[in-house]
């Protein structure tokens, strides 16, 4: 008993690992830095799934534990640092708002989440922390999205997302069957390669990774 | 050997696409195109009529095949024929004038065939999870294509970027949805979730109520944002108006609906535990929305290709809604909506197209005279312009008819009137936008850029078509054939109208 209770408050310390790396792209100044982040993230992540698959001693969470790791903590961030050399973008990563006040709306947001799932409809699998934790995570990863400038900055919103959905069906289901957990990597791996491409297309056409440029459709 | 069939279907768009990749020259990789296209539609005949009376089952539950499946199913190889035939022509033209090279040809001709495969690979899927790997693929595939846009390289990556950040987060949160869902199974089953639709749709009145509401919010978000639903159809417009003419015919005609059955499936799975006032009542919110600010920005539009995206954006409401109000007569009308809508759209992208390639613009300004100047084209565009506009004798009427009658038996007296208004603004937008161009100056050679072009082989494939396309418009607005009526009886049956 003291075994598993001493796990599962190491399964809370890493997700608030998940969370705290989350919150600290909100401030990092270099588009390097942020992928770092984003790798620490993932590996965290991983590290997670792996504790919670020697606690259950599931083999299928060890695969998706593997699975994780080899996408979201090595593929993924070496393509992105690989598309940063090739635009050869300025390395600032150049927010709409200023680091404090994003760090500010960025705790509202998590108090937010915290308050409006404190009692809420779920009696989750192994932790209510773990759940309130990833919706934080997704929230915070839309905010970056919307308030970047560079291309790849909201590719890495968007990756922080998904990392953040992943930890939330993995505290309510402890992931989904490996073969689809497979597939879905796969389209995301895939929307991060296209994302890529298109990024670089942008640095070439409108000669600059900034999304500003990128406002002639309206209405 | 029904089986066997469905999996050919999927594989006959698979190996055509790798052959457009390696074919040598244009007319060889258009050739191929359509001989797959056709092979396609000859395979899939079978388990489609196969799909109206029993269901199909494979790979473990994995995929799965029933009357709402096969309908779509149809409606997907018809107009992948069809724009198919219609890319030969156009790319013809793009190569002719140096927008394109081959290069360019081929990667487009493999990922047609690509996305028609993918959005194949939704209608059969059982499993969710699976439905939405197939779903973000169309994003994906969809994305390449319209970055392969060549009137203005900028405004095509501009487009494509929108719209594959903005589906991408919008269907994030679907898989939020699906994960819920997951969870809530897991109660019912033993301490092992379900997946599969059909497995979730035995025990769907069992599932925890507060749990599905939560869920079903996340999959409207998440596949609204894909289906175009106001508010959040942001990328629809700057998609559908830059991407190649045959590809907003399809994204319009078809992957809209394609991501609107994704939440059909679903309505069928929460329903019977939240009551139908929480489902209905959402869809017809994102439904009423969209018919309104559709109509608004169509009286502003100020290019043709954008106007019509903005009116595929209205039709997707108005579908909503029939499928908000449920009932036989309601889904009834949302469904033959699906397919009216689905012939009617390509049709007008198909034309536009037309259009653009000779007057080299997609101002509505700059072109007028058509129907003077291309009689045939502009005959067909009158056809398709009234229809979209939703007026008789064209197909849409009827099933707009058919969806406000419901609204009006239901008493839901607030969606008719503000369907109505709507309706009569966005009629107003589409006859004056489209009105000009057509009618407008005695001649085409007074304005600027027309240029006379010659119609070769490909062009009149492409013609016949659209004359197909008017046909069937014209047609199923003055009488609806039975095997549809009761095809669609089927579909309906499956969604869960008794």
């Amino acid at each position: 008993m003291d075994k598993w209770l001493d796990l599962l408050s190491l399964v809370d310390f890493i997700s608030v690992g998940i969370l705290l790396s989350t919150v600290a792209m909100n401030t990092l100044r270099r588009i390097e830095s942020c992928v770092k982040a984003y790798r620490l993230n993932s590996l965290l992540l991983s590290l997670l799934i792996f504790i919670t698959a020697f606690t259950v001693g599931d083999v299928h969470l060890y695969a998706a534990g593997a699975l994780t790791l080899l996408s979201k903590a090595l593929i993924i961030p070496m393509f992105l640092s690989r598309t940063i050399k090739q635009m050869k973008v300025t390395h600032e990563v150049q927010p709409y708002i200023s680091n404090g006040l994003s760090l500010v709306i960025s705790g509202i947001l998590v108090s937010l989440v915290y308050a409006s799932l404190s009692e809420g409809i779920f009696v989750t699998g192994f932790s209510k922390n773990v759940l309130q934790i990833s919706v934080a995570v997704i929230m915070i990863g839309l905010f970056i999205m919307i308030t970047r400038k560079k291309a790849i900055t909201q590719v890495i919103g968007l990756l922080v997302m998904e990392n953040g959905l992943f930890l939330a069906g993995f505290s309510l289901t402890f992931g989904m069957p490996t073969i689809i957990e497979l597939g879905i990597l796969f389209d995301m791996l895939m929307v991060v390669l296209i994302l890529g491409i298109f990024a670089i297309q942008i640095k070439k056409v409108f000669a600059s990774s900034d999304l500003d440029r990128l406002t002639t459709l309206k209405g | 050997m029904e089986n066997n069939l469905i999996i050919l279907v999927l594989m006959i768009p698979l190996a055509t696409a790798c052959l457009c990749y390696v074919s040598r020259g244009h007319s060889s990789a258009a050739g191929l195109s359509i001989a797959g296209s056709v092979a396609l539609a000859g395979f899939s005949i079978k388990p489609v009529i196969t799909a109206f009376s029993t269901t199909a089952s494979l790979f473990n539950g994995m995929l799965y095949m029933d009357a709402l499946s096969g309908y779509m199913m149809s409606i997907i190889v018809f107009l992948g024929l069809a724009s198919s035939v219609y890319s030969a022509g156009y790319l013809e033209h793009e190569l002719a004038s140096g927008l394109t090279s081959i290069k360019g040809v081929r990667k487009y001709y493999a990922l047609l065939h690509l996305f028609i495969f993918t959005m194949l690979l939704v209608t059969v899927s059982n499993n969710l999870a699976l439905m939405w790997i197939a779903i973000e693929a169309t994003t994906l595939v969809s994305a390449l294509l319209i970055g392969l846009g060549v009137y203005k390289r900028e405004l095509a990556i501009e487009a494509a970027w929108k719209y594959i950040i903005l589906c991408s987060v919008g269907i994030t949160f679907a898989l939020l949805g699906i994960f819920i869902t997951y969870y809530a199974s897991f109660g019912l089953n033993a301490g092992q979730g379900m997946l599969n639709w059909t497995d979730l749709r035995a025990v769907a009145a069992k599932l925890n109520p507060a749990t599905m509401e939560l869920a079903f919010v996340f999959i409207m978000i998440g596949y609204g944002t894909k289906a175009g639903l106001a508010p959040l159809h942001n990328w629809l417009p700057d998609a559908h108006s830059q991407a190649p003419s045959p590809i907003s015919a399809l994204l319009s005609g078809i992957l809209l609906n394609t991501a609107f059955y994704g939440i059909l499936r679903f309505v069928a799975v929460v329903e019977p535990s939240t009551g139908h006032a929480f489902t209905g009542g959402l869809l017809i919110f994102f439904g009423l929305a969209s018919m309104g600010i559709a109509s608004v920005f169509m009286l502003v539009q100020k290019n043709y290709k954008r106007l019509l995206a903005y009116s595929s954006i209205e039709h997707m409401g108005i579908i909503s809604i029939g499928a908000g109000i449920g009932g036989p007569a309601a889904l009834y009308g949302a469904l033959l909506h699906i397919l009216n809508h689905g012939l009617a759209k390509p049709l007008m992208f198909f034309t536009s197209g037309r259009i653009q390639a000779r007057f080299g613009t997609a101002k509505i300004e700059s072109v007028c005279g058509v129907l003077k100047s291309m009689p045939l084209l502009g005959s067909i565009a009158f056809i398709g312009v009234f229809a979209l506009a939703g007026s008789p004798p064209f197909n849409v009427f009827l099933s707009e008819f058919a969806i406000l009658k419901a609204a009006a038996d239901s008493g839901s007296w607030t969606v008719v009137v503000m369907f109505l208004l709507f309706a009569s603004i966005v009629f107003y937008g589409m006859a004056s936008g489209f009105g000009r161009m057509l009618f407008g100056c005695k001649d085409a050679a007074g304005c600027t850029n027309f240029s006379s072009g010659q119609q070769d082989l490909w062009d009149k494939a492409a013609n016949a078509v659209m004359i197909t396309l008017a046909a069937l418009v014209l047609i199923f607005g003055l009488w609806v054939p039975d095997c549809i009526n009761q095809a669609i009886s089927a579909c309906a049956a499956v969604i869960g109208a008794k």
